[in-house]
């Protein structure tokens, strides 16, 4: 009995293999991706903070490590929110603010992170509606139509990008081993706050294979959100707490310091 | 090193330098024996700060050191509060206008140089003055002369408007008209300038509403407390441009220096001190113009999409 068995399952086992590693070569490749940090909590002490990336691809069919056969392109979002970009002008003499414009969903946090420069992973029309690239973001529709010149776009990209905020890096994920890869990503002191969307892309030969998705959200906590949560939600309490906490002060610099 | 994230600002500040700031003008304002405020806000425009939350944080500032310096002047009876209230109705109209404007001027992006042009004007203005008059003192002291003071008892046009109140603290029998008309002035000053506006009101009471000059001092920070009280308030409603956090590192740093300065103070002369305050003045004046008038490095910027309140 134990034996019949036995015979059957070594007749059995080659075939299951073989079947599926038949699977696996027929099977497309699956990207999966996750972020080293779910949350990320802004306190006093906030100076930034750095995440990591990671993924890994399923179904591979790179013979190996340093095959180079698969591209990643990662791009991490912040909320959107409507920025104004104004140009200063000479007015009677004074350096004042003169045109603007009201530029309605810009992310508060873009990051493009590519195995190698993205431009060559994948052709333009491939790239542009995946938005990857600060060339192909879509800011909505602008207010003001007097204004036709890219100057514009182009002043606010720049500002990002000084602000940290904006950030494009090729050569910024490496790979380990035959599917899996990491990168990781400066988040600035300066961030905003709101949940973020991580998208993984997966490329070979300028096609796109697969995508994963993942968020996380970047919150105040402690006394930071306390004091933004009244200065936002609540703020009457917010200015006449302020007025108390004023009067307080100097009621006990009076007390503390008087010559009488 | 110790960088303190300004939650309302939205920008990281040094704790030390918000702190040296605080209690340089602090020191300086017991020094002199004014609000500090009109040097206040534009050092922190210096600093980075954007202009319309310097204003309103400047304002908190003051609620702290007019509410010391008040009850000081409480003690010793120099306190007119009938005046102070008059005075107080005025202000809050007037901080009520001056907070709708900037609000207002910051939705259109003008808040900015709207604010650093009229600080020009003032301290310019008030910094010659102060430095015309210190330098004839100096010069009489030495030509051996003594000061003239007013005539007590003078009757200008002020004496001959209606509503007339008695203000027994200040021995006048006036029209309530000038000191509202004169509130309103602080106020909308007070509000858009982020300061007291205590170097309007204490020549304007001794020289229009022919005060007592040792009641003045003690009035005027009287109705600055309301007056910045309330600005504070307003822009913590309608601006949203109030930062606790930064107004809380600037009364601390306040509270300390006010009284080296006031130590510091008592050891200079008079006019040596008017001489000193109107040169600080005139700097900040002559640096802020300096800021209007050169080309900036950068012709854009960015800025938030401000919504009306």
């Amino acid at each position: 009995m134990m034996r019949r068995a036995l015979a059957l399952l070594a007749a059995a086992l080659p075939l299951a293999l073989g079947l599926s590693v038949a699977a696996e070569e027929q099977r497309p490749e699956l990207v999966q991706s996750d972020i080293s940090m779910r949350e990320i909590s802004i306190q006093s002490n906030f100076t930034g903070v750095e995440i990591v990336l990671f993924g890994s691809i399923d179904f591979t069919k790179a013979p190996s490590p340093d095959d180079g056969a698969y591209d990643v392109i990662m791009v991490i979002r912040g909320p959107n929110r409507p920025l104004v970009v104004r140009r200063k002008e000479r007015i009677a003499g004074l350096w004042m603010n003169g045109a603007s414009k009201t530029f309605p969903s810009v992310p508060g946090f873009y990051a493009v992170l590519a195995s190698r420069p993205f431009r060559a992973i994948a052709p333009e029309e491939t790239l542009e509606p995946l938005g990857i690239g600060f060339a192909n973001l879509d800011f909505g529709k602008t207010t003001e139509v007097e204004v036709t010149d890219d100057a514009f776009r182009e002043s606010l990209i720049r500002l990002q990008q000084e602000r940290r905020l904006f950030q494009e890096s090729d050569d910024a994920i490496s790979f380990i081993g035959r599917s899996l890869f990491r990168s990781s990503v400066d988040l600035p002191v300066n961030v905003p706050i709101g949940r973020y969307t991580t998208q993984v892309f997966l490329f070979r030969d300028g096609k796109l294979l697969s995508r994963s998705q993942s968020s996380l959200q970047v919150h105040k906590v402690g006394f930071e959100r306390v004091v933004y949560m009244l200065a936002y939600r609540h703020p009457l309490t917010y200015g006449l707490l302020a007025v108390l906490i004023a009067m307080s002060a100097g009621l006990l610099g009076w007390t503390a310091f008087r010559r009488e | 090193m110790l960088q303190v994230y300004l939650p309302v600002a939205e920008i990281s500040v040094n704790l030390l330098v918000m702190l040296g700031l605080g209690t340089a003008i602090g020191f300086l304002s017991g020094m002199f024996g004014v609000g500090g405020g009109f040097l206040l806000t534009p050092l922190l425009i210096f600093s980075g700060i954007p202009p319309a939350v310097a204003v309103a944080t400047g304002a908190n500032q003051i609620v702290a050191s007019s509410v010391s310096g008040a009850l000081a002047q409480w003690r010793r009876g120099n306190i007119d509060f009938r005046m102070g209230f008059v005075l107080s109705i005025g202000g809050v109209a007037g901080a009520f206008a001056g907070v709708l404007l900037v609000g207002l001027l910051n939705r259109l992006g003008h808040a900015d140089v709207f604010i650093s042009l009229v600080y020009v004007m003032f301290l310019g203005v008030i910094g010659s003055l102060m430095l015309a008059e210190s330098l004839r003192a100096v010069w009489r002291t030495r030509a051996g002369k003594v000061a003239t003071t007013r005539k007590p008892g003078e009757h200008t046009w002020i004496h001959k408007l209606p509503f007339k109140m008695r203000f027994q603290r200040s021995r006048l029998y006036i029209s309530a008209m000038p000191p509202l008309i004169l509130g309103v002035i602080v106020g909308l000053l007070a509000s858009v300038l982020g300061a007291g506006g205590g170097f309007i009101v204490v020549p304007a009471m001794i020289y229009l509403l022919r005060m007592p000059t040792h009641i003045v001092i003690g009035t005027s920070l009287f109705q600055i407390i309301f007056v910045t009280a309330v600005t504070t308030v307003l822009y913590a409603t309608m601006d949203r441009s109030l930062d606790v956090v930064l107004a809380f590192l600037l009364v601390i740093g306040a509270v300390i220096g006010g009284q080296f300065g006031a130590n510091a103070g008592q050891r200079l002369k008079g006019e040596q001190l008017r001489f000193l305050l109107a040169f600080i003045v005139l700097a900040v004046a002559i640096r802020l113009l300096i800021g209007l008038l050169v080309p900036p490095a950068d012709l854009y910027s960015l800025g938030p999409m401000v919504v009306g309140p």
